[in-house]
């Protein structure tokens, strides 16, 4: 699945603005600002994320990415911008509701339950389900997806490898029959055939229909299921092209 | 003074478990509050009073059944418990952000402080006696009891076996469990603390309107039968454990409970008092010294860049 | 007269508590609910000598207060590392011991407490009439209050209050946390126990209800009416707790003893609508009454928190976009040479630590060379900070050895590795936020007299002439960050760009050889990004060796001499930046496989 515009590379400044934003995507940010109190993070951002794509966000620690995920989730109430998503108007909604409208977020630590089993952290996820009867079937899709979760479904999360808690945390999000998956670094911390097994799982999901937005470090992993990048730095965007693109470039030193 | 006879410890057994339960089912409450809302909860205490007061009232002066009146009073304490939680603590904890336990402790003191001269004011100091059931010995495996520490030992099991269920196989028993393990997991995947809170404070109050029948029938009702047990609370809930499961610190109480009893065969009564809380000061020495380890071992986990 | 005077000696007595325990709790930021039953040793103290020995009670309190400030002191043992709510539970259970004690003494009276304790007497005047006691106990108040607004409002308060707001941040500024609070403990302690002395010779009795859990409590509740932080606060608190039983008895004209419960009821539910109304009590820290000045909180003097100092105003918004890097091969050829023939001011060897199976650092060495720049830099969890709470001793290192100017620092505390000359600034800021700009960046500045109690109560002209020449340096440094304008704003009223440079003037004041930042410029919007590195490339000139972790690469490029690549808590390369980013193998390391 070929989201509309990939392949074609526009700078931040002629980005597109909410009146002209793609038909079709899912998510889309229009001059999106945040701040923790005094401390402002994140500066008029606008970004889209088309169905079933699959978008990376690179830049530094603390360029305030992870902000973004949050504010659009509505853990933090953003200080400007809109947020709109399946056409909705949801700036300033709870996590709740974006929950139930079909968000989840990944956050980059502490993202299971250690003190529950891994069973009890999958059906924690499927708690806001609308239709409580599907939660057999898609506790059977996580399991295929991660065969150890299912040998595993008795044992404390907290008690396991960090690559098999990755694996509960995407199953957790999963139980939640999102739309739109918000990954905060999925891959810091884990050996590299750990990670290219998660990130085919994530790439078989978005073939399926499911929009992810990827925060990553890691950027050659993540490129190589993307389809679209953008790069930050210090709270704004410098930078937005197709992964394609991205791939070609001789070195990302300049870009962090 | 060491001559001590199997009839007496068997005694002595029994009574530490009959106090032990009620310090447990205290300190499960009391655990539930901190370990899942952070809240240092001390007005818990005139909650527990007022159980007894209502239940007494409309038993003793109304004239209602024993039953009604003692679920009555039980019902007024849990939605005080939830309304302090919603009214006092809430606002409170949101405005004051990293000083919340501070502030909340403070404003949880005044309204413990408050709430204990008020059930004189209306009340009077004196002690009532609450005559909902008939007071008959029972012999359990040759220890000499009455029937109502039967069912206080056994109605703090069942409590706390529910409890257990509640929390291992509903979906509200999970989200509880998620908010104490991860609260900001729990908000993202949908779990609203703010309701949980509530929930807790409900049971947690529950637990405690029930601890304090079953006080008041034994023994009587007055307006400072709310200290002592609530302070071994705070006790048995920090040794149990915030985080653990109701069983290990139900069990914990009962462990308290004996400890106070049996160290009456060598000490007297008032030593052994003070021998619950020799341990707990004991217990924060080695935990303050352990703390040290895990703290510099945790900077250095989470301090990664 | 007496009925009055009965009052006044009771607020007096109790101002005496109030004063000791906000010393504890609104300076230091420790929560003390024991604070009555040190008063209980001071109390049992006098009445037992003054029984059994004789002794005058006066000095009976004395003694008590002595052995109070030990046992408090001994208390702050364990209560060092707790948080908030084991500190409550700690001083909950030494409070129940304490009296569980002196109730099972026969000699101390038992549940009965110590009766019939004979009259004090002063210069052979025996206090025998509660008008007799006024002013002997004005004046030891007044000597407490000066005793406590010596401590609390003097650098060695500037040091407690930084130890309440953030103890880490003062204990890498090279202040000796576990001392102040050990000493701090015991005095408020010993004062609380001199206070119960005197309650005990006023009443002629010690009995535990005298001493009881509520009494620590009202003790707490006055110190909260009054504003934590605040001492004239707290004799209004005492005064408050302890007038609201005769005025309601008559005002209302209640009978004493429902007078009693209703002025308990009162003071509870204020507390609670004063949490929520008026958290900083009715007079709030930093309100001097005597100076109408002070009347207004500071914080509205501050308008907008993005007003931008005169040194940030030219702004380089190509940072925004600019994707090229900035320097040519030459230069920074030139800055490599210049770093190599630089001396050594720190060597760090084969530096390791592990937590159980976990790495964190391993054979670690590196060296930062004299007014130069050196940046560590690598992909997430490579263990860039722990590298740097190795260095200052916030971990101590499993091996290895690290030398600033051939002094050994391993096995030194935080404050001495800083009092040694090397200090570290903190990813998330951490100024005292209830401290000025100013105060903040003269917590930083090292060897002040009045950090001692000696010379702080000795020395006094010492003390002010030294404290005079803080807070030009202060002041200095502040003007060297652009940020003189803001000296008497509160920390916690900045933006967090200005607080970034405030915590930069505070690392310089420490005046010390080696300064270690850890992302100076995380966090802050692109207008401060370059104030914020011209300052630093200014510490360079000035000879000071400097060590940065950063993540915008774009800093790294721009500032660093020379550089160490950091992978899995291993050096693994190091060089200039340029050599770094041309290496395949590290741009796979950093950005992963493509």
């Amino acid at each position: 699945m070929e989201p509309s515009e990939s392949g074609t590379s526009e700078s931040a400044a002629s980005a597109s603005r909410p009146s002209e934003s793609r038909v079709g995507s899912l998510l889309a940010l229009a001059g999106l600002s945040c701040s923790y109190g005094r401390k402002h993070v994140v500066f008029d951002v606008d970004m889209t994320v088309g169905t079933g794509e699959i978008v990376s966000l690179f830049g530094h620690n603390g360029a305030g990415k992870t902000t973004i995920i949050k504010n659009v989730l509505g853990a933090y109430k953003p200080s400007g911008g809109s947020v709109r998503y399946a056409g909705e108007d949801i700036t300033g909604s709870s996590a709740r509701a974006n929950v139930r409208r079909g968000m989840a977020l990944i956050p980059s630590e502490r993202f299971v339950f250690g003190d529950l089993t891994v069973y009890e952290n999958l059906l924690l996820g499927a708690a806001n389900l609308k239709d409580q009867s599907r939660q057999e079937t898609l506790l059977a899709q996580v399991y295929e997806l991660f065969p150890i979760l299912q040998e595993r479904s008795k044992q404390l999360a907290g008690t396991m490898s960090g690559g098999q808690q990755r694996m509960v945390s995407l199953g957790l999000a999963l139980m939640t029959s999102p739309k739109l998956l918000l990954l905060d670094e999925p891959s810091l911390g884990l050996a590299p055939a750990v990670v290219q097994q998660i990130f085919t799982a994530v790439r078989t999901l978005a073939d399926d229909g499911l929009s992810v937005l990827l925060l990553e470090q890691n950027v050659g992993q993540a490129l190589r299921i993307s389809d679209r990048a953008y790069v930050m730095r210090s709270g704004r965007i410098i930078l937005q092209e197709s992964a394609e693109k991205m791939r070609a470039r001789d070195s990302y030193w300049d870009l962090f | 003074m060491l001559a001590v006879t199997f009839e007496t410890v068997r005694q002595l057994i029994a009574a530490g478990i009959v106090n032990g339960s009620a310090y447990g089912i205290l300190g499960v409450a009391f655990a539930l509050i901190l370990g899942v809302t952070g809240r240092f909860h001390y007005a818990f205490g005139v909650l527990y009073t007022l159980a007894a007061f209502f239940a007494f009232t409309l038993f003793d002066r109304v004239g209602w059944p024993f039953w009604p009146a003692a679920i009555v009073g039980i019902v007024i304490t849990v939605v005080m418990g939830v309304g302090i939680e919603a009214f006092v603590y809430r606002p409170l904890a949101a405005r004051a952000g990293s000083n919340a336990l501070l502030a909340v402790f403070v404003a949880a003191l005044g309204l413990g402080i408050a709430g204990g001269n008020l059930i004189q004011i209306f009340w009077g100091a004196q002690t009532h006696s609450l005559l909902g059931i008939s007071i008959s010995p029972i012999n359990v495996l040759g220890a000499d009891i009455i029937n109502i520490d039967l069912y206080s030992v056994i109605g703090g099991m069942l409590l706390v076996a529910l409890l257990t269920c509640l929390l291992r196989f509903t979906g509200l028993g999970r989200a509880i469990k998620a908010t104490r393990s991860n609260p900001e997991m729990a908000l993202l995947i949908g779990v609203d603390p703010a309701r949980i809170y509530l929930v807790v404070f409900a049971i947690a109050s529950f637990l405690a309107g029930f601890a304090a029948i079953m006080a008041a029938l034994k023994y009587s009702v007055e307006p400072t039968m709310g200290f002592r047990p609530v302070v071994l609370a705070f006790v048995v809930a920090f040794l149990g454990g915030t985080a653990k499961s109701p069983v290990r610190v139900f069990l914990t109480g009962i462990g308290i409970g004996l400890i106070e009893t049996i160290s009456s065969i060598w000490l007297p009564v008032r030593w052994t008092q003070l021998v619950v809380f020799v341990i707990l000061v004991l217990y924060l020495i080695s935990f303050s010294v352990n703390r040290t380890v895990f703290t510099r071992l945790s900077a250095a986990l989470t301090g990664r860049a | 007269m007496q009925v009055a005077s009965n009052y006044i000696d009771q607020i007096l007595i109790f101002s005496i508590f109030a004063l000791s325990l906000n010393l504890l709790l609104g300076y230091m930021g420790q929560v003390s609910v024991a604070h009555a039953s040190f008063g209980a040793v001071g109390g049992y103290a006098a009445g037992y000598f003054a029984l059994s020995h004789g002794w005058n009670v006066l000095l009976g309190a004395l003694v008590g207060a002595l052995i109070a400030g030990v046992v408090g002191a001994a208390v702050a043992l364990p209560a060092l590392r707790l948080s908030v709510e084991y500190l409550i539970l700690l001083t909950l259970g030494v409070s129940s011991v304490l009296l569980g004690l002196f109730t099972t003494f026969a000699q101390l009276g038992g549940t009965y407490g110590l009766i019939g304790i004979p009259p004090a007497s002063i210069f052979g005047h025996q206090l025998l009439q509660t008008t007799d006691w006024l002013v002997p106990l004005a004046v030891i108040l007044a000597v407490v209050f000066l005793i406590c607004h010596r401590i609390g409002e003097s650098p060695y308060g500037r040091v407690l209050k930084g130890i309440r707001d953030d103890d880490k941040a003062t204990l890498s500024l090279g202040k000796n946390v576990v001392l102040y609070k050990v000493v701090v403990f015991g005095i408020t302690c010993g004062l609380a126990g001199l206070a119960g002395g005197l309650l005990a010779g006023f009443n002629s009795l010690a009995t535990p209800s005298q001493f009881g859990f509520d009494v620590s409590l009202s003790i707490f509740a006055m110190v909260i009416f009054g504003g934590t932080g605040n001492l004239a606060g707290s004799i209004l608190g005492a005064a408050t707790v302890v007038l609201t039983k005769p005025l309601l008895e008559w005002a209302v004209s209640l009978a004493p003893e429902t007078a009693a419960l209703w002025r308990l009821t009162l003071y509870g539910l204020l507390l609670a609508v004063l949490m929520r109304l008026r958290p900083q009590g009715l007079l709030p820290e930093g309100l001097n009454v005597l100076k109408p000045a002070t009347w207004r909180p500071s914080r509205s003097t501050n308008g907008s928190d993005e007003i931008v100092p005169t040194a940030v105003a030219a702004a380089a918004q190509e940072w925004e976009t600019r994707l090229e890097v900035g320097e040519s091969i030459a230069q920074e050829k030139q800055r490599e040479r210049n770093w190599s023939d630089a001396p050594v001011v720190l060597e760090v060897t084969n530096l390791s630590k592990r937590f159980g199976s976990i790495v964190a650092t391993e054979e670690l060495s590196m060296v930062l060379r004299k007014g130069t720049i050196t940046a560590l830099v690598g992909p997430n969890g490579a263990g860039k900070t722990t590298v740097f709470n190795l260095l200052t001793g916030f971990i101590a290192p499993d091996q290895g050895s690290v030398k600033l100017n051939g002094e050994e620092l391993v096995g030194m505390k935080p404050n001495r590795v800083a009092n040694a000359g090397m200090v570290r600034s903190w990813q998330d800021v951490r100024v005292i936020p209830r401290l000025s700009s100013l105060q903040n960046v003269m917590l930083g500045v090292q060897d002040q007299t009045g950090e001692h109690l000696g010379p702080l109560f000795g020395n006094i002209p010492g003390v002010r002439k030294r404290e005079q020449t803080v807070r030009e340096t202060a002041m200095e440094w502040l003007e060297f960050v652009g940020m003189a304008d803001f000296a008497n704003s509160p920390a916690g009223a900045l933006s967090f760009g200005q607080s970034k440079l405030v915590a930069l003037a505070r690392v310089l004041a420490t005046n010390a050889d080696v300064l270690l930042l850890d992302e100076p410029c995380s966090g802050i919007d692109t207008q401060w990004v370059d104030a914020m590195l011209s300052l630093i490339e200014k510490v360079r000139e000035q000879g000071r060796t400097v060590c940065i972790v950063e993540h915008n690469l774009h800093v790294v490029d721009r500032l660093a001499d020379h550089t160490y690549f950091m992978e899995l808590g291993r050096i693994t390369d190091q060089g200039t930046f340029q050599e770094l980013t041309n290496s395949p193998r590290l741009a796979e390391a950093y950005f992963g496989t493509v």
